[in-house]
């Protein structure tokens, strides 16, 4: 995961570190679900571009940090994001929308103090975010409905789970 | 009300499920064979979408988009054919109350009735698992063997020759005969499916016309643990009831491996696709590729085979014809009433065409119409024939339309398993525990069948959503609780050691449980909706301590001795405080919310619906105490077939499909033999 990466200039790029950070996936296998334009897209449909630009600011900074101080458990883009009233929740949703491809609308508490859009609402985002949600993937299996595995797959033993 | 000239025809059939599509079918394919060619008419209230194969793919993507995965969640709602919904199983608080805010069904209760129904072509098996599991022997004789519930018109001996038809003709069943383990049979199972039919069958020694789906590694690790155990249940009379445990792959209407001699049936429109179950693991709600039997391929069948329109030099009356009129809900059985000397009879079929979703009927083009045929048919679901058959205040001299409706209410219990097992992989199940499906204790209790989930905790508890959900947290504080590798590697190590069992009990009938209908509660094209009063005996209450103990010491053998505590009144929605341990163990428990506990000598249980709506027209010798003869003919109105899961009189462990297809093919042989040669 990112630690070799250089950083981007290019937010999709920070968007795609988040990511790689909040889902323990790296980049290839995040870039192979097709649904980083569209999560990242997402993401600015819910907080507002504003908003959406100081989190990689402050993810962007937070990581670099780590990156310096080579530490494993990246203290700090825990503290700067996950951590933090103001992008925690954030981190949250994101989260949640890569793991099962459905935006789960931020707290009360958060929109109180920071506000989102209208857009904020419980949705699946697509059928593709559904098929590719790596919840499936975390637990070695397929999405219900889609990829199938083959006749008789189910029947030999489950490959070990990273 | 206006009426279009129309044609008459041989057959009207009203629902576009297997019932009718299997009367339809064989009617023509009986026929044929004494030079008759019937022209049929099947009324379908739904819409016609899934028929052709892009189509049916819509309704793929709809699954997949959908927020809330119920079954009926691909299959687009109408308000002129309305469908009840599981999540809307709420009983009415107050039974003077506007029953607009509920759903379809109008609940009162004292439980629940939980389970719904499919009104799009093809019926609920677009929604079905496609469990195919015979009837047994005493299954057919409850009276006589157990004094309970009542005896059938006919025994297993004589549905036998059905069976076998079903299973080859219309399901498309794969299964192993050495692999069925029964109690209650006198002999092994190859006496048990022992065949007369011996041009087929080499010295009547029975096969299924496929192979069996192979067993899931769940299965195969559930059967080194658990094989050869006994488990003692506490009985009233004799002190204990033991149970040898062995776990038995499942028949099931599922695309596998062929027998010589047998052409497996594809996806309607594509017939390459879904020659194998490819393991989608999404039988309920949709099968993506139709490797599971739904009724559009016998549907497809019967337009491709027998067009209505004649081609081109083609003379009337050479070959059958079907038609199928979607969007057309019939909504009164025309009768004429008995006197003293002839019986009444049915002399037209009345329906409501829509044409704008839930508009009512107005104007030109008129969208009411009266049919007529030689013989008529209902075939729209036990519950919606019982409306159907209320509202037109027909065949029912006997007062059985409606009651001693019955389902498998099922307890659920499901745990974590030391061991990764690999859930979340193949069809929803594979295998089961045959062993409590008969026995002597069926005099005390009703008989029960043991379901293996092959899908984690997604009917109990929703997962793998709330998994994740409850991992994250933050639902207190806004920051997630667990996060990146951790998070991947927590769910790989909880997730495909979810493990839960279905105990399908089976329901005795009682007048009391019953579909009626009340002109207060209408759907927006004026048809009656469903009100159904439903509760649960203490004979099959009696069995939930015994499914609940059962599963105690199946789960101590498989390593979940342990009883992971929840809070008292845990509701199931993501929100707790404190993502649980999920430390191995016993994790069955139910929600306070729940709107269907049952109370039993002390203890709460909650119980589900199975989908198996069945009773409300039942079958007898007797016209007093039975709506329909052993041929699904009314008592009241010979030309008049009432078909389906609602002519049985008792339900038996099986889910009904199977038995109901077989009853089905009887009927639709009758109706070639005595109704056509008029
Ligand atoms: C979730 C679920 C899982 C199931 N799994 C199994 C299983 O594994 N094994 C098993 O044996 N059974 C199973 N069942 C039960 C099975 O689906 C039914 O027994 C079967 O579909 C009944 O067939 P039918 O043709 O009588 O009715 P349906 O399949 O319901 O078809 C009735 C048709 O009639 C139409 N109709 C209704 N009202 C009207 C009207 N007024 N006018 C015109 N048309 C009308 C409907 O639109 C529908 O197309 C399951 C059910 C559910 C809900
Ligand atoms: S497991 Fe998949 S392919 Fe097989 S029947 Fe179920 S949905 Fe169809």
């Amino acid at each position: 995961m990112g630690n070799d990466t250089p950083t981007h200039p290019d937010p999709k790029g920070i968007f795609t570190d988040i990511s790689v950070e909040l889902t323990g996936f790296d980049r290839a296998e995040l870039g192979g679900t097709g649904m980083v334009d569209t999560y990242y897209d997402t993401l600015l449909r819910m907080i507002g571009e504003r908003e959406a630009g100081q989190l990689f600011r402050y993810a962007q900074e937070a990581l670099d940090a780590d990156r310096k101080e080579q530490r494993k458990d990246n203290a700090a883009f825990k503290k700067a994001v996950i951590d933090n009233p103001r992008f925690g929740p954030v981190a949250l949703g994101l989260i949640k929308l890569w793991y099962l491809g459905r935006w789960y609308p931020l707290s009360a508490a958060y929109r109180d103090r920071f506000g989102s859009t209208a857009d904020d609402v419980e949705h699946v985002v697509s059928g593709q975010g559904y098929r590719e949600g790596l919840v499936w993937a975390a637990a070695g299996a397929h999405p219900m409905g889609a990829k199938p595995p083959g006749f008789g797959s189910w029947a030999e033993p489950p490959s070990p789970t990273p | 009300m206006s009426n279009l000239p129309v044609p008459d025809y041989d057959l009207v059939i009203v629902g576009g499920g297997i019932s009718g599509a299997v009367i339809a079918k064989t009617v023509i394919e009986q026929a044929a064979k004494k030079k008759k060619f019937p022209r049929i008419l099947i009324l379908e209230a739904g819409r016609a979408t899934a028929l052709s194969a892009d189509k049916y793919d819509t309704y793929v993507e709809a699954y997949h988009k959908a927020l809330v995965k119920v079954p009926n969640s691909p299959y687009p709602a109408s308000r002129s054919a309305p469908q009840p919904d599981v999540l809307d199983i709420r009983p009415l608080d107050n039974t003077d109350a506007d029953p607009g805010g509920q759903g379809y069904f109008v609940q009162k209760g004292p439980m629940p009735f939980g389970s719904d129904y499919t009104r799009s072509l093809g019926g609920t098996t677009l929604h079905w698992l496609g469990t195919c599991l015979r009837m047994l022997p005493n299954d057919f004789k409850m009276r006589t063997t157990y004094n309970k519930g009542v005896d059938w018109p006919i025994d297993y001996e004589a549905l036998k020759p059905y069976y076998e038809r079903a299973e080859w003709d219309i399901l498309g069943v794969a299964a192993n005969v050495e692999h069925q383990h029964y109690p209650g049979l006198t002999g092994s199972p190859e006496e048990f499916f022992k065949s007369n039919n011996t041009t087929k069958f080499h010295e009547g020694s029975y096969h299924f016309p496929m192979a069996e789906i192979p067993s899931s590694w769940l299965d195969q690790y559930m059967a080194h643990t658990v094989d050869g155990m006994t488990i003692s249940l506490p009985g009233k009379a004799k002190p204990e009831h033991t149970f040898k445990i062995k776990i038995s792959n499942t028949p099931v209407a599922r695309n596998s491996t062929p027998a010589a001699g047998y052409n497996v049936v594809g996806a309607v429109g594509n017939a390459d696709q879904g020659q194998r179950c490819q393991g989608n693991s999404s039988c309920i709600p949709i099968c993506p590729v139709q490797a599971k039997y739904n009724a559009l391929k016998t549907l497809y069948e019967l337009i491709v085979k027998y067009p209505d329109q004649l081609k081109a030099g083609e003379q009337p009356g050479t070959r059958a014809r079907v038609t199928i009129q979607s969007q057309s809900v019939a909504t009164n059985v025309v009768h004429t009433k008995a006197t003293s000397t002839d019986k009444g009879k049915v002399t037209g079929l009345t329906y409501k065409k829509y044409y704008d979703d839930g508009a009512p009927p107005q104007g030109t083009p008129p969208t009411e119409y009266t049919v007529t045929a030689r013989t008529y048919v209902l075939a729209a679901n036990a519950i919606e024939n019982a409306t159907l058959l209320l509202a037109s205040k027909a065949a029912n001299t006997s007062d059985q339309v409606g009651r001693n409706l019955m389902d498998h209410p099922l307890l659920l219990t499901w745990g974590l398993l030391p061991e990764n097992v690999g859930a979340y992989r193949g069809p929803g199940s594979t295998s089961g525990i045959p062993a409590f499906r008969d026995g002597a204790f069926r005099k005390d209790r009703t008989a029960f069948r043991v379901e293996i989930g092959n899908w984690g905790w997604n009917f109990p508890e929703d997962t793998p959503y709330t998994t994740v959900l409850d991992l994250v947290g933050g639902n207190e504080d806004g920051k997630a609780q667990l996060h990146g590798r951790e998070l991947r590697k927590r769910l790989g190590e909880i997730l495909p050691r979810q493990f839960r069992i279905a105990w399908e009990l089976e329901q005795d009938p009682e007048g009391r449980n019953r579909v009626t209908v009340e002109d207060r509660y209408k759907d927006a094209l004026g048809k009656h909706r469903p009100v159904i009063d439903y509760d649960l005996s203490d004979y099959m209450k009696a069995s939930l301590p015994w499914a609940a103990e059962a599963s105690r010491q199946l789960f101590e053998k498989l390593g979940m001795k342990n009883k992971v505590p929840h809070l008292p009144c845990e509701p199931e929605k993501p929100g707790r405080k404190k993502a649980r341990s999920y430390e191995t163990g016993d994790y069955t428990h139910y929600a306070c919310d729940d709107a269907s506990k049952v109370k039993y000598g002390g203890e709460t249980y909650a119980v589900r619906g199975a989908g198996h709506v069945v009773g409300t027209h039942r079958m007898g010798a007797d016209p007093t105490t039975s709506v329909v003869d052993s041929y699904q003919r009314s008592h009241d109105l010979p030309n008049l077939f009432i078909v389906g899961c609602g002519s049985m009189p008792t339900l038996g462990t099986s889910n009904p499909t199977l038995t109901m297809t077989a009853l089905a093919l009887r009927t639709g042989d009758e109706i070639a033999a005595k109704e056509l040669s008029a």
